[in-house]
């Protein structure tokens, strides 16, 4: 838990690092405009017992450090962190595993599971969550997708589900709103499908992976221009941008990571701008343009990390910031 | 934004004179080589400038420092301002005015200059302003023809390269109309230009140095614009009148006097009106006033159009951006576009959080743009640190791919393709593609789920244990079902479900094929001939054979009959029409009767009632009799003596 720099690089300085004594995976920025930003990480332990930090950074003077009275454990790997967004008023972080929980994070004495979220109706079985959304919109709103092929739409305040559907033929890994009543979704069964909870007999594919039934495993929406969601495949180095107006046909695809793509986010600040980590080691970050040249598209620049980039946030809170975990350490890129 | 209130104008104000003093010493230091700057040059220059009413005027003086090169000597802007913050409601002295103008943009320059120069790289943002200077200006506050002036502060010219060096090399004035439009070759600062609207921009060889003024609007080349401001400079302020009128609006009132200029250093707060008055030149400034007024607001509605169609082009430069992000690095006109682009954005967005001033960064890069040769190359690199300059203050990624490399304090570098053909797929290390990712993802859940049925288990879970005993319950259904199957086909040797199914298909097959060929066969022969045809456990193929051959037989003879196979009586014997042999546990029942629909059906329940297990039949039918022949065993306790089985089956079968 040092703020070591990595070593090897010619702009090591700028870049501030997280020293963690486990793996990581999950990781999110909080949105409250408090001066001090805080990071939650969640360590990936192929075991029950898991733990998830919490982490002070400060811009200014580039350093990053733990605050241990506010972590807390968590049982097995959680799959996603997310903290609330900045339209709900209180600091909250939620986390899905096999159950979606909400935690509030107070040092007195510690943080605290706010709720245990669970839709299942009969005892104690519920369908282990893949991941999950927070409405920017409407904060009460969360959207999970779980393995069993359905999409759960949580009210966090009153803690009930909202309303359930079957998304898709095959387990749903990733789940995205646009606005406050429309999100989309990826599965295993290979198609990025938008669901209006005002019609909800009716969903929109639009998008299948070329090869049938490869599993599109991550989805992110463009907050800043909601035409462009970009998802990535399972075993490909590509990064597929897609417009929700024009249906089945990527926008563009970004192949220029020499490894398979772990995770994307889109810039807060830019409509055009997204960055993607991949197992070659490399954050690359695109700018897209209006029109691609005859070769693809390339990169704007690129960031060469330790080992193979896990998870990737770039947070509406630290624009100028790129979080990256990979390995046991949660670097900070300046953009 | 800076608050300021008078006290500290006045300290800052102070602070610039002292500057201004000092650069003023500089200036004359620096040009000592052929004629010395002459000491209120920047009064003359305001006073010409102002005279033709243009918008900036330069002179560039040949460097001190650096042989051979021309450098910013001094200057005086007289163009549009974006804010009046600075200024107070009474000092509206349009001299005063664009003296304190000019000395605050070269104070801003100087401050990023400064600020540049002394930070550490660790706080930045506009702490590094204040803490360098109390600047009266920001970056947010200039227009964008201050910032072309500023800019131009930190231009150097080879002599012989350039538009000023040109001029210096030639001795002969060069006249540029379009500098906006104009080829980076002619004129370096074109891009620079057309952010600002600059569009004359004219250089000609005075005082030992370079003389360059420019105008936002569109002068037509006439070398009495030269001639006028040479003459200002030369002569008295008292010969304004025989300067020749370029523009319509131009009063002779309204110009200045240097020594008033001079004299009014220390400023005191001046309330009243606005009189326009014409006369006294102490009263010419309050003159002036209105009609700069004017002059600004039509400038300011000019700005605030140029701002507008800036950030129109804006819109379509991005898209044409798009496109030179894949030209090379020479390309100015990519550059062009990025600045004008960096122009207007800059403008049209207005202030952005945490500008740091770098200004001087490029001031580093300058210098050393200043060993090179002038080539287009240079220009670039000094445009791109222009441009990072300016963008280190509002977006980083506006910055565009070519500009990165300035940008130290950014973890990222600019992406190159990579030489080697390390495509993806020819790694040499081949670790699981998406390891951690696919855990997440696919063995997380599946832990969870685990660990749920582990729980439910130990027998308390009340779905698995309901599951379990319908599980067997099924199974305990399909096997009887099996056993009965067993016992109805006579095929069956095996007791495995496959070989039951198996025979079962076969003996059903078996079956329709001799029914079809029974209702041909009946349908051929009448219903005289009385043939039956036993069906014995014999090989399908074996009874198709005999059926046909008795069908045959039928046909020929009538109450003949050939049997061939074994010798059960099949000779009807109207006394022996129901036979009952009991074999220990066994009986085995053998009938005659006639044919009707669900006979059989009939039989066997009566059987069956009768507590007998009935494990093999064989039936026949023809001429409208049925043949049955059943083994069955005693099942149950209960045991049907014969009497009871004829008398049941005689009932039934209405046998008598």
């Amino acid at each position: 838990m040092d703020n070591s720099a990595p070593d090897s690089l010619p702009r090591s300085e700028t870049a501030v690092t997280y020293e963690s004594p486990y793996p990581l995976y999950a990781m999110s920025f909080s949105s409250s405009s408090s001066t001090t930003h805080r990071i939650a990480v969640g360590s990936f332990l192929e075991d029950y017992n898991n733990r998830i930090d919490i982490l002070s950074f400060d811009p200014d003077s580039m350093s990053v450090k733990p605050l241990p009275s506010l972590s807390f454990d968590h049982p097995y790997p959680p799959t996603k962190l997310m903290f609330s967004p900045p339209s709900l008023r209180r600091d909250l972080l939620a986390s899905s595993g096999d159950f979606l929980r909400l935690w509030e994070i107070t040092d007195s004495p510690s943080s605290e599971p706010l709720s245990v979220l669970n839709n299942s109706k009969t005892s104690e079985f519920c369908a282990p969550l893949t991941s999950f959304d927070w409405n920017d919109v409407e904060p009460k709103r969360l959207g999970t997708c779980s393995i069993d092929t359905t999409c759960t739409i949580w009210d966090v305040e009153r803690s009930v589900v909202e309303t359930q559907l079957i998304a898709h033929d095959k387990e749903v890994h990733d789940i995205a709103w646009g606005e406050a009543r429309v999100f989309a979704s990826v599965s295993a069964d290979g198609s990025v499908r938008i669901f209006d909870l005002r019609d909800k007999e009716h969903s929109t594919i639009i998008y299948e992976s070329p090869q049938p039934d490869t599993p599109l495993l991550r989805l992110a929406w463009n907050k800043q221009d909601l035409r462009y969601m970009a998802t990535i495949l399972m075993d490909s180095n590509k990064v597929v941008i897609l417009d929700i107006r024009s249906p089945t046909m990527p926008v563009a695809e970004l192949e220029r990571h020499q490894g398979s793509v772990n995770a994307i986010g889109w810039a807060p600040q830019s409509c055009k701008h997204i960055c993607s980590g991949g197992d070659d080691a490399q954050a690359l970050i695109w700018e897209l343009p209006t029109v691609a040249g005859p070769n693809g598209i390339d990169p704007m620049s690129v960031y060469s990390a330790g080992s193979e980039i896990n998870q990737l946030q770039w947070s509406s809170s630290l624009p100028d910031w790129i979080g990256i975990a990979f390995a046991n350490k949660m670097q900070l890129l300046r953009v | 934004m800076q608050v300021t209130n008078s006290k500290n104008l006045a300290i800052q104000f102070v602070s610039s004179l002292i500057l201004h003093k000092i650069m003023d010493e500089e200036t004359m230091v620096m040009g000592q080589n052929i004629t010395s700057v002459p000491e209120n040059l920047k009064k003359q220059l305001a006073v010409s400038i102002r005279s033709i009413q243009w918008s900036y005027a330069i002179f560039w003086s040949v460097s001190a420092s650096q042989p051979g090169v021309l450098e910013w000597g001094e200057g005086y802007y007289n163009g549009d301002i974006k804010t009046r913050k600075t200024i107070q409601a009474s000092e509206i002295k349009a001299d005063q005015l664009g003296l304190r103008r000019s000395e605050q943009l070269r104070e801003l320059f100087e401050s990023l200059s400064i600020a540049e120069s002394s930070s550490t790289g660790t706080a930045v943002g506009s702490q590094v302003t204040r803490r360098a200077s109390a600047a009266a200006l920001s970056p947010e506050d200039l227009a964008d023809t201050e910032w072309y002036y500023l800019v131009c502060m930190s231009f150097v010219f080879k002599i012989g390269e350039g538009m000023p060096g040109r001029t210096f090399a030639n001795d002969e004035p060069i006249w540029l109309c379009n500098a906006g439009t104009a080829d980076s070759k002619v004129f370096g600062r074109s891009l620079l230009a057309k952010s600002a609207s600059v569009n004359t921009v004219i250089c000609f060889p005075f005082l030992g140095g370079v003389v360059e003024i420019g105008t936002t609007e569109h002068i037509a080349e006439d070398m009495n614009v030269i001639q006028c401001v040479k003459k200002s400079f030369l002569e008295a302020p008292a010969s304004h009148a025989t300067i020749s009128q370029q523009r319509s609006d131009y009063h002779i009132d309204n110009v200045l006097d240097p020594q008033h200029i001079l004299g009014d250093e220390i400023y005191a707060p001046m309330f009243g009106n606005r009189p326009f008055q014409a006369t006294s030149p102490s009263r010419t400034t309050n003159g002036f006033d209105p009609e700069h007024d004017q002059l600004a607001e039509d400038h300011d509605s000019f700005m605030a159009e140029g701002i507008n169609s800036q950030v129109q082009s804006w819109q379509h430069m991005d898209d044409e951006l798009s496109n030179c992000v894949h030209q090379s690095l020479n390309s100015s006109d990519c550059v062009s576009q990025t600045f004008a682009e960096a122009g207007a954005r800059r403008v049209s967005c207005g202030a952005r959080k945490g500008r740091v001033q770098r200004l001087g960064h490029f001031q580093e890069q300058h210098k050393n743009v200043k060993m090179l040769s002038f080539d287009p190359r240079n220009d670039d690199v000094h445009y791109q640190s222009v441009i990072s300059t300016i963008f280190k203050t509002s977006h980083q990624l506006i910055l565009g791919p070519q500009f990165r490399n300035c940008d130290k304090r950014s973890s990222f570098t600019r992406w190159k393709k990579p030489s080697s053909s390390s495509s993806f797929g020819t790694a040499s290390v081949v670790p699981p593609s998406q390891g951690m990712l696919k855990k997440i993802i696919f063995e997380v859940p599946r832990v969870h789920q685990k660990e749920k049925l582990m729980l439910d288990s130990p027998g308390v879970g009340d779905e698995t244990a309901n599951h379990a005993v319908l599980e067997k319950k099924r199974r305990e259904k399909l096997n009887e079902r099996f056993l009965i199957l067993r016992s109805i086909i006579p095929s069956i040797n095996k007791s495995d479900k496959v070989s039951i199914l198996d025979d079962t298909i076969g003996y059903l097959q078996e079956l329709e094929k001799r029914v079809q060929e029974l209702e041909s066969c009946r349908e051929s022969t009448d219903t005289e001939t009385r043939g039956t045809t036993t069906m014995k456990r014999k090989k399908p193929y074996d009874a198709g054979e005999r059926t046909s051959a008795n069908c045959t037989n039928n046909e020929i003879g009538y109450g003949k009959r050939t049997h061939v196979g074994q010798a059960e009586p099949t000779e009807t014997s109207l006394t022996d029409n129901l036979r009952i042999s009991p074999f220990g546990n066994e009986v085995v029942i053998e009938m005659r009767c006639v044919w009707r629909e669900g006979v059989l059906l009939e039989i066997m329940d009566v059987i069956s009632n009768l507590n007998l297990d009935s494990h093999s039949v064989q039936s026949s039918t023809g001429d409208g009799l049925l043949c049955l022949t059943v083994s069955c065993k005693h099942k149950g306790s209960k045991i049907a003596t014969p009497g009871m089985i004829k008398e049941a089956l005689k009932k039934v079968a209405w046998i008598c």
